[in-house]
């Protein structure tokens, strides 16, 4: 009996194996692979992200963001005479799915360069493959420390860090409010980048003479009573809020129950429309966000009305405001413009010796200009604050990119 | 301070305790441990964003509407999926509820996306004073409703016809056969019961934050309720999700936020090691 | 019947069995050159496939295998698998990355803190059966994530523990070719040594125990400490498996064992079919790899604007999740005895239609 089941086992192991084979030799041979993603008539660019798992809700809408930018281009032509074809990997925010993934994107359906890596523990265990490889990372969804220092020229981050929110954050409040020794509360979600960022917000603090107590809160919160009532014992100046959508939106819910008026700011992840939505205009009073990003359609710079116009053709017009939305359409321009560079003949190779030289992304509003150097790739450091006006249905940003300059120092 | 901690857990709890009911009716039914109720709780969310939103119902035709389409797929999903497969080993049903819940979810985000909806019920807002403590009218309509519900469903499992015909039908499929009942109308009807309270638990819990795929984690805290409270019990169920509603609160106050999810499993451990039949449940025999 | 003590293996089945071995020493060429005898094959025809996929196959592997040892041949139906493999992975951190312990010596250190850990998660199954059980195990993962969780917090980063390239000697595991050369085999040791066991008298007990407790127990079966057994071995493999998910990793959080991820062992083992160790390796198969192969099939163009080229595009993370769940949602309803149940019918048929005159 045992023998026949595992010579059966066997068996069956070995048809699929065989099944396999069959298909290979059915269909014709494939071409020789380029090893760099660049063909003929198009160029491979990697996107790994979460498109299916717990923070979909705002990954998967950078990922939108980012190929409806590389469509705009391919509409006008592509780039030097090739279009961009965006291969876009889900990772389901699982560190194993992501390793995979990379692999996939690197040797696989090789890609020139790949963007987003939304998930930290994966750029972690991923970082000395990706600095001691041949793939650049252009345009990260976040920031760790393992992969952004020291500075390599294999790795560009896209998004604003979570140190320079603190920053630009707690100055503008602590410089409008005219505070000599602030007392702030970080209410953040139980996670790695929640204590990061409390470390970021207690330095700034402690520098301008405050002082900024921490308190956590579970992911999957429906009820922020036990917060709110330290938060009546601590009695801080201002708030600032690190977590999910619902993070953000028990907060204010929450203030405004107890009938506190204290200034609240969430980091840009936060930054989107449905979020100030839910809290309703009476808790969101008190409510900003701090983004390096200009969410759709609330100004009229030049990239702000490209965006705006492409994205109402194509049906996007409420993801625009989607401050993700936004950072995967820059992520995009900049890929794009580094691709331009290249002229007729690009390479992983090249890409990286033209990146590490150093370059300028301007993106005519939507950021302020975004400067890499060979000795800083930390992405886009200046900020705005941004509330939302319900009268309109936009976002409304609190002063211009250069009033906030001072802080990024 | 205690006061409002207790209260805060009370309505809490109270969504809870509908989640964990419509849970108890499914498994006391049809002896199936639904691991989709947690994505019921977000179809209802998903039913109301698309009968306030979208289809722009005025409010009592859009009540109707998610109780009507929550029914509707409690009852479609015993038909098509659960029929099928019963008499088969329990945990080949656990697997298929989880699939389940896996497809309903990746649905729902090819349907709406990925982001989440507000949801705009014209629910009251505002705050009710007694005395120190605040509660918010939200959260006290969300308990009133609940606790609607649940009386509800007590008076038609112990007074209607129907309601007596589906204990007798948990409790002794044969007997009920041969007097002539159709056993799978009964537990279409559970089903459909279950997945509606589900839903309106859905709607309070996207009112009070957002209607998102993400609820589905905080509609499976109603597992431990109902383990607490009594796997066979319908009384139970409702006294377990206040428990759980009332610990979580206490425990993320007095302990840390972080502790409250640890101190209800561990409450459950010893409850299984202790009284596994659950506070209210009855001690199950076993025939040889 | 003729009894022999030694299973032979006919002329036909050495020959698959050499076959099979040849394949299976191919593939890591295959997969990494992507070519087949110096042809080079396209992504879709190597089904989308890798060998850091494999890899994590052979690793799921090991849990599965131990799961179904638990459940389908013990009776003890566990949804804390991934708290054992927790458990392996903070022996690994304990013993390596902070004692500096040898490769070899860390895995046998997992092999005793899983069987401890087992034993005492299966402590209930004294006291309750069943669903209550099952109930058990779901609140012993709860606990051993949240005593990982803390652990982490205390002593590493919050942003994971990180765990050194495993060494044998001189040999570095940083190849996904060498990380196939060492999990391969263990699979098919740990696979054998399990039938084995099964074969042996204690073996039979745990069978008979899963078929009717009370009729085994009537024969002289001590229930209590079989399961107990069961349950440390099981979790022993188990977290040998974590150690090697960790390393393999090189950086892990709490959040890498999840319910999602002791849930995926029961998937593997339902639909591999419950009992039967070589349909559990099927199962481990199917449920990695299919998505991939499924993801594969799917075009990734962003050119196309009508509704079905935007749905595949734009949606095809969830669009691969929904056809997979519907799928195995399909299986459970149409082979209820898992992919073993089908192959065993499959074979009945096929013999009936070899007999008829």
């Amino acid at each position: 009996m045992t023998a026949s089941t595992l010579a059966f086992s066997h068996q069956a192991r070995h048809w699929g194996l065989l099944l396999s084979a069959t298909l290979c030799s059915l269909t014709a041979w494939g071409q020789d692979a380029p090893q760099d993603g660049v063909y003929k008539d198009r160029i491979d660019w990697g996107v790994l992200m979460d498109m299916s798992g717990p923070t979909s809700a705002s990954q998967g809408i950078w990922v939108h963001g980012f190929r409806d930018h590389m469509r705009k281009i391919n509409e006008a032509g592509g780039i030097n005479g090739r279009k961009i074809n965006v291969l876009a990997e889900d990772n389901r925010f699982n560190p194993a799915t992501d390793k995979i993934a990379f692999e996939k994107l690197v040797s696989q359906t090789p890609v020139i360069a790949i963007s987003g890596m939304g998930t930290s523990v994966s750029q972690v265990a991923l970082a000395p493959t990706i600095k001691a490889g041949k793939v650049p990372i252009v345009g990260t969804y976040t920031a760790t420390k393992a992969l952004s220092e020291p500075v390599s020229p294999m790795v560009y981050n896209g998004f604003c860090g979570y140190k320079q929110m603190a920053q630009a954050g707690v100055g503008y409040h602590v410089d409008k409010l005219k505070l000599k020794s602030a007392k702030v509360v970080t209410l953040a979600i139980e996670t790695a980048g929640g204590k990061e960022y409390h470390d970021y917000v207690a330095e700034a603090v402690g520098k301008l003479g405050g002082s900024a107590s921490h308190l956590t809160v579970k992911v999957t919160a429906v009820d922020m009573t036990p917060q709110i009532l330290e938060i009546m014992k601590l009695k801080p100046d201002f708030i600032t809020v690190y977590g999910v959508s619902n993070t953000a939106i028990l907060t204010m819910k929450g203030l405004a129950q107890y009938g506190l008026n204290i200034p609240t700011f969430g980091i840009t992840y936060l930054g989107a429309p449905q979020i100030f939505q839910s809290m309703g205009s009476a808790a969101a009073a008190n409510y900003k966000f701090i983004s390096c990003f200009t969410p759709g359609g609330a100004d009229q710079t030049p990239g702000n009305k490209a965006l705006s116009q492409y994205a109402d053709t194509i049906g996007r017009g409420d993801m625009k405001q989607d401050i993700n939305y936004v950072a995967g359409w820059i992520s995009a321009q900049m890929a794009a413009e580094a691709l331009t560079k290249l002229g007729k003949n690009p390479t992983r190779a090249r890409l990286i010796e033209t990146l590490s030289k150093g370059f300028t992304v301007n993106t005519q509003g939507l950021t302020a200009p975004i400067t890499y150097t060979p000795t800083n790739n930390t992405g886009p450091v200046v900020f705005k604050l941004i509330g939302y006006d319900f009268a309109v249905n936009k976002f409304k940003a609190y002063g211009e990119f250069a009033d906030y300059e001072k802080y990024a120092r | 301070m205690f006061e409002q901690v207790f209260f805060s857990g009370l309505a809490l709890g109270s969504i809870y305790g509908l989640v964990a009911l419509g849970f108890a009716v499914i498994f006391k039914a049809t002896d199936v441990f639904n691991f989709a109720q947690g994505m019921f709780v977000v179809c209802g969310a998903y039913f109301a964003v698309t009968a306030i939103s979208i289809l722009q119902l005025p409010f009592p035709l859009a009540i109707l509407f998610i109780i009507g389409a929550a029914a509707l797929l409690g009852v479609l999903i015993h038909m098509v999926l659960i029929q099928p497969l019963s008499g088969r080993p329990m945990l080949s049903v656990i697997m298929l509820t989880i699939a389940l819940s896996i497809a309903l979810r990746a649905f729902i985000e090819i349907v709406f996306g990925p982001q989440g909806r507000s949801l705009a019920t014209p629910m009251p807002t505002g705050v009710l004073m007694l005395g120190e403590v605040r509660i918010s009218y939200l959260h006290l309509t969300a308990a009133l409703v609940s606790w609607v519900c649940m009386a509800g469903f007590g008076l038609f499992f112990r007074f209607t016809s129907v309601g007596l015909l589906m204990r007798a039908c948990a409790d002794n499929h044969e007997a009920v056969v041969v007097s002539g009942v159709n056993v799978n109308t009964m537990n279409r009807l559970a089903w459909g019961i279950g997945s509606t309270l589900a839903a309106v638990g859905g709607v309070f819990l996207g009112q009070l934050q957002i209607a998102s795929t993400e609820l589905e984690g905080i509609g499976l805290l109603a597992l431990p309720a109902v383990v607490i409270g009594g796997m066979q019990s319908i009384p139970g169920a409702i006294i377990g999700g206040l428990l759980v509603g009332i610990i979580e609160q206490m425990a993320a106050t007095y302990i840390s936020p972080k502790s409250s999810d640890i101190v209800i499993y561990v409450l459950l451990l010893l409850i299984l090691m202790v009284r596994p039949w659950g506070l209210f449940g009855q001690r199950e025999l076993g025939r040889v | 019947m003729n009894k022999t003590s030694k299973p032979s293996l006919s002329a036909g089945a050495w020959l698959w069995l050499l076959l099979c071995a040849a394949v299976l020493a191919y593939l890591p060429t295959l997969l990494t050159e992507r070519a087949f005898l110096g042809m080079p094959l396209s992504n879709t025809q190597l089904l989308n496939l890798g060998l850091s996929q494999i890899n994590l196959m052979l690793i799921s592997m090991l849990g599965a295998l131990s799961l179904n040892y638990l459940t389908g041949c013990a009776g003890l139906i566990s949804i804390g698998h991934a708290a054992f493999f927790a458990t392996g992975a903070m022996a690994a951190a304990v013993f390596d990355t902070q004692l500096g312990w040898p490769f070899p010596l860390v895995l046998l250190a997992a092999a005793l803190a899983g069987a401890l850990a087992g034993t005492l998660a299966g402590l209930p199954s004294l006291r309750v059966r069943g669903l209550y059980f099952v109930l058990s195990t779901l609140a012993v993962h709860y606990v051993v994530t949240y005593v990982f969780l803390e652990y982490q917090f205390k002593y590493f980063d919050v942003v994971g523990i990180p765990y050194a390239t495993p060494r044998l000697g001189d040999w570095e595991l940083n190849t996904p070719v060498r990380w196939y050369a060492l999990l391969l085999p263990l699979v098919v040791l740990v696979y054998w040594g399990l039938k084995a066991s099964l074969k042996s008298r204690e073996g039979r007990a745990m069978l008979a125990m899963r078929d009717h407790e009370l009729a085994a127990t009537s024969v002289g079966v001590d229930v209590r400490i079989l399961r107990l057994k069961a349950f440390a071995l099981s979790s022993a493999i188990a977290s040998v498996a974590g150690a090697l998910f960790a390393y393999y990793l090189s950086n892990v959080t709490s959040e890498a064992f999840n319910i999602l991820f002791a849930i995926q062992f029961i998937a593997m083992i339902i639909i591999g079919g419950m009992g039967s160790l070589s349909g559990s390796l099927v199962g481990a198969a199917i449920w990695l790899l299919l998505p991939s192969i499924i993801g594969g099939l799917s075009p990734q163009s962003s050119e196309s604007n009508e509704f079905l080229g935007k749905l595949l595009v734009e949606h095809r993370a969830q669009l691969v999740q929904l056809i997979f769940s519907i799928l195995v949602i399909v299986f459970l309803i149409f082979a209820p005895g898992g992919v073993a149940g089908l192959a065993t019918s499959l074979k009945n048929a096929w013999q009936a239609w070899r007999a008829k005159p």
